[in-house]
């Protein structure tokens, strides 16, 4: 090995004269120029697009950007609309995951059991916005957000029923052969079923355009902006750097969506469980470590969500960061689940909406308390919570490294992995929306994934905030139109309930029982 | 007492779950060989991993000479491997290339037991869709072979189905066997 070295060290050597020097020192300028140049372009140019999608109305000392009282109203109505489903309907919602309703002789071939398709679905919602979300939240929101952001997975999980619910009933079987379904279809059709077919086609339009801009600001340059984020927390990578991090992340990308291999997407598939079920064991490591100081941490939740104290706002501002933060992270109101919910093989849509209810519980109420827990219990985070310190996923990452450094590395791999993943499932939404405007075509198509490609380059080129906030902005704005369309088309989903349920009672749909050998 | 019950062979089941997005391979015939010849596209794609991985191990191999960045070294290097190693095992059965000869009477596809010629009796056609819910679903088409004992083997599997078809055709001609169509309406 020291051979191995000492040769390396003289070939470098022989290449080390005062022009290379110079040329690595111009390097490292132009790509921290080139940072500055992206960064200043996304503040001058995408600072109207923040500025309208979280347009605030003043309260108290906080101003409260209506996007989010929208969201959390949408959640709240379809929470009393369903008769809190959520909670009444859970039990149905474990025992269709169980596959009590499912005919364990009549599986058809291809077809994944539902909880198959929640654990795949769980691995895709289970990433950055549970670490690097969460660490976000606390840093501006103080400990209070936590509060905030539980309640918003929990009525959140009503929104996630209902889109998911349509998205398979509405989905749509293209020329090519292929199934695409998601809000774009609900509700162009859904809409035009009810002699409202205009106001359908622009919502749907509206969201499809919004979901482009998701998939490349919070499903790809967040992404890849945090996944560089961890790597200058873990191994002290300079930030200008974060070209090369792009550029690897997205040839790996460009291999999946353009290449279309579909082994390293089964790769991904089936290493981001383990990395979820590590992320999630790390956690409870540092919980069962510092056990005492649990106790304390919830204290600081629930003084915090009511008090604000150190936060900009008050307990306004705490709660702003808290749903902000947990509608990025479980997407539940967003539409971009229903997209991805509409590919499964089933013939009953109010059991896929059933069984996504559960994604926000697991997502936010549990896994995200959980960093929220973690960062608390650290106590790096400390007010005034203003942002000004370790925030994002270098407060989440720094939290964790307190209870065993080790954690640090074990966190980066999750991060990348995490990134990846996401950045896949994100491209797949976004090229959904964009077939849906263009229609289908190798080359439009293509246009679209190379686009994508670029944008994971700029992401982690860029500084944080210039990222996030139009991050946040696009994912929001797709919340618009798609809640719209969710308050027509809510009969719909509850004809389809009351209709399931019936036949459920009736007997018409057979539950089975498993039995022991 | 004398097991009576009867193997069936569904021919219209699909042998392999997964398939690529594009196209994987074309029957090349050469007098008494015909062999399956690997698209420049699928190595291209197969090569980036290969680029990415070298790349990342050239650079975890400076770091180590110019830095004392252990971890960091470890953490570049590791993913290096891994997906130079990814690579590597993405492209070799492209490298392999799967035979028909007549002059040996033998198909090899290096995977499994050789088969002789006159044992196939014929070709079938099948179609899946490749479903996730992460990336959009695709059709899918399987080229497989059946022999006199019940044996199928998959011969191709990609997404050009006029490529297949013409294939299947080439190949049933070269064998002198009937090509089958079993493709199916598949709804989801």
């Amino acid at each position: 090995m020291r051979n191995i070295r000492e040769v390396l060290s003289v070939f470098l050597l022989a290449f080390s004269t005062s022009a290379f020097a110079e040329e690595a020192g111009s390097f490292g300028q132009s790509i921290a120029a080139f940072s500055e140049l992206v960064d200043g372009f996304f503040n001058d140019y995408t600072g109207w697009f923040v500025a309208l999608i979280f347009k605030s109305v003043p309260i108290g000392e906080a101003n409260f950007p209506l996007i989010v009282g929208w969201l959390l109203l949408a959640a709240l109505i379809f929470t009393i609309y369903f008769g809190f489903i959520q909670f009444r309907r859970a039990g149905m919602a474990i025992d269709i995951v169980k596959g009590k309703y499912t005919d364990p002789n009549a599986k058809d071939e291809g077809e994944v059991s539902h909880f198959q398709a929640l654990t795949t679905a769980l691995s895709g919602t289970v990433g950055l916005g549970n670490i690097a979300g969460v660490g976000a939240a606390l840093a501006i929101g103080g400990p209070g957000a936590t509060f905030w952001m539980i309640l918003c997975g929990l009525l959140g999980m009503a929104s996630k029923f209902c889109e998911c619910t349509l998205g398979v009933k509405y989905r749509t079987i293209l020329p090519s052969g292929v199934v695409s379904g998601g809000p774009m279809y609900y509700l162009s059709q859904g809409l035009s079923e009810k002699g409202l077919g205009g106001l359908g086609r622009a919502l749907a339009i509206g969201f499809a355009l919004m979901c482009i801009l998701g998939a490349l600001g919070g499903g790809n340059m967040f992404q890849a902006n945090q996944a560089h984020a961890m790597l200058t927390y873990a191994f002290d990578v300079p930030s200008e750097y974060g070209i090369i991090t792009g550029v690897v992340l997205a040839a790996l990308v460009f291999s999946v969506i353009v290449g279309g291999m579909p082994s390293i997407a089964s790769v991904t598939e089936k290493v981001v469980p383990w990395m979820a079920a590590l992320y999630v064991g790390m956690a409870v490591i540092v919980i069962v470590v510092n056990i005492s100081q649990v106790g304390p941490a919830f204290a600081a939740i629930f003084e915090g969500a009511f008090t604000g104290a150190g936060v900009v706002g008050g307990f306004v501002g705490a709660l702003i960061q808290g749903l902000k933060r947990a509608t990025f992270s479980n997407e539940a109101g967003v539409g971009s689940a229903a997209i991805a919910h509409s590919a499964v093989k089933t013939k009953e849509p109010i059991t896929e909406g059933l069984v996504s209810l559960l994604e926000p519980f697991i997502d936010t109420v549990v896994i995200c308390t959980m960093t929220a827990l973690v960062i608390t219990i650290a106590g790096l985070n400390v007010a005034p919570y203003d942002g000004s310190g370790l925030t994002g996923v270098t407060l989440t990452a720094a939290s964790f490294t307190e209870t065993a450094g080790v954690f640090k590395y074990l966190l980066a791999l999750a991060v990348v992995m995490f990134a990846f993943s996401t950045m896949i499932s994100w491209s797949y939404y976004g090229l959904k929306a964009w077939t849906y405007l263009f229609g289908e075509g190798k080359g439009k198509e293509l246009v679209f994934k190379l686009m994508f490609c670029v944008f994971v380059v700029i992401g982690a080129t860029i500084q944080f905030g210039a990222v996030i906030d139009f991050s946040d902005a696009a994912i929001f704005a797709m919340s618009i139109f798609n809640i719209i369309g969710l308050y027509f088309l809510m009969p719909v989903v509850k004809k389809e309930l009351q209709s399931f349920i019936a036949r459920v009672k009736s007997g018409e749909i057979k539950t089975y029982e498993k039995h022991s050998k | 007492m004398q097991n009576t019950a009867k193997l069936t062979i569904d021919l219209n089941r699909p042998l392999l779950k997964d398939g690529p997005n594009f196209l994987s391979h074309t029957v090349i015939v050469a007098d008494d060989l015909a062999h399956l010849k690997p698209t420049i596209t699928a190595m291209l794609f197969c090569m980036v991993y290969i680029v990415v991985g070298s790349f990342l191990l050239i650079l975890a191999t400076y770091l180590l000479i110019v830095t004392t960045m252990y971890d960091l070294v470890i953490f570049v290097g590791g993913f290096g491997i891994a997906i130079a190693t990814f690579g590597l095992s993405l492209i070799q059965p492209f490298l392999k290339r799967a035979s028909f000869n007549k002059a040996s009477g033998l198909f090899d596809n290096h995977r499994d037991r050789d088969v002789k010629l006159h044992h196939i009796i014929s070709l079938h056609i099948n179609n899946k869709i490749i479903q996730s819910k992460h990336a959009p679903n695709y059709h899918c088409y399987e080229l497989n072979l059946l022999t006199e004992h019940g044996r199928r083997i998959n011969i191709l599997n990609h997404n050009n189905q006029q490529q297949l078809l013409q294939d299947a055709e080439l190949l049933g001609d070269f064998l002198q066997v009937e090509v089958n169509d079993c493709r199916r309406e598949i709804t989801l």
